[in-house]
């Protein structure tokens, strides 16, 4: 085969390494690396190379995952979110919202797919709103639309 | 909203993109699960210090989260995530300081690449040398071998991933192999 073939050849070793050729041309290539040592010598590198991948470390998607949820936190948004955070506390404290009335909030988001029983919403010893990370997950129009729910169960 | 995400492996990339564009943490959380490795070895054959790579790795997917509304697609997630980390990688050597084409003296031992002695009787001394061979090359080529080698990226994918055109992107992987093989002889 000529140099050409070898080009061509070389441009499928990575895949022929790792299982990913069409049967259709892996007859071609393997009778072409039975008389080149020169592409036989850059597979058995590919394989070597592939032999000793990089190990993940095992919790690191845990901690990406941890790390994404931080930075997602009120006091890392944006000013827009934590203006809407703040005026969803002062409005849930402006509206009466208490202890003894926890099921006015939970209706009201339940409704935007947000379940309190995870954690995401608790009501402090104040009788304060005190939202969390579920205030994150929202985006700007969901969260005008709650704020304007909450004003609604709040005057009822 | 539960029950969509029931059997994420099966969802594709641009559907989970899309569910995580609209709030959904599950969506994303799958998104990191299928391509924080990927994003790992990119990180990892540029800065060659696994503590680094794992911090760059975790800024990156910090900044795809907050940047994911403007994915428009034009590449797949995964390429697009290699690309982010690979920015944030370089920018990371940068405020360190050690920007450069260093030897591997100077870049110090590898933590996560390097086997220990029972990982190394399995995969063999001569893919351990070739792995410890290939952090010597320069970063474009380092770069490109593991790309196409362990990724399965095309030369076009790879260009993306090291700034170039796709014939640079060839160039540097070929370069880097014949370079390679001198090293191992």
């Amino acid at each position: 085969m000529n140099e050409i073939d070898c080009a061509k050849v070389r441009d499928c070793l990575p895949g022929l390494a790792s299982g990913r050729i069409e049967n259709h041309q892996l007859v071609t290539i393997e009778s072409h690396l039975l008389s080149c040592e020169d592409c036989q010598s850059e597979l058995e590198l590919i394989q070597m190379l592939r032999a000793a991948p990089p190990v993940v470390p095992f919790l690191l998607a845990d901690q990406i995952e941890s790390a994404v949820t931080s930075s997602r936190r009120p006091w890392n948004r944006s000013w827009w979110g934590l203006s809407a955070a703040a005026a969803l506390v002062a409005l849930a404290v402006g509206v009466g919202v208490s202890r003894d009335r926890p099921e006015v909030i939970q209706d009201v988001v339940f409704d935007f797919g947000v379940d309190p029983e995870q954690g995401e919403l608790w009501l402090s010893e104040d009788s304060f709103l005190a939202g969390d990370l579920w205030i994150e997950g929202l985006s700007n129009e969901t969260l005008m639309k709650l704020l304007a729910e909450l004003e609604g169960e709040g005057a009822a | 909203m539960r029950d969509s995400l029931r059997g994420a492996r099966e969802i594709s990339d641009a559907e989970l993109v899309e569910q995580a564009c609209s709030g959904d943490d599950r969506a994303f959380s799958a998104l990191v699960r299928k391509h924080h490795a990927s994003a790992y070895r990119v990180a990892l054959s540029i800065t060659r210090r696994d503590d680094i790579a794992q911090d760059v790795v975790q800024d990156a997917f910090i900044k795809a989260f907050r940047a994911l509304g403007g994915f428009r697609g034009d590449s797949s997630f995964r390429t697009w995530m290699m690309t982010v980390t690979a920015n944030e990688a370089r920018a990371t050597l940068r405020k360190r300081g050690r920007w450069n084409e260093s030897s591997i003296e100077v870049a110090g031992p590898l933590e996560a690449s390097a086997p220990d002695p029972a990982e190394q009787a399995v995969a063999g001394q001569e893919s351990s040398r070739a792995r410890a061979m290939l952090d010597t090359l320069p970063e474009k080529q380092r770069l490109a071998i593991s790309a196409r080698i362990d990724e399965g990226l095309s030369f076009r994918e790879i260009a993306t991933l090291i700034g170039s055109s796709e014939g640079a992107a060839r160039v540097n992987y070929f370069h880097g192999i014949r370079r390679l093989r001198e090293l191992m002889e």
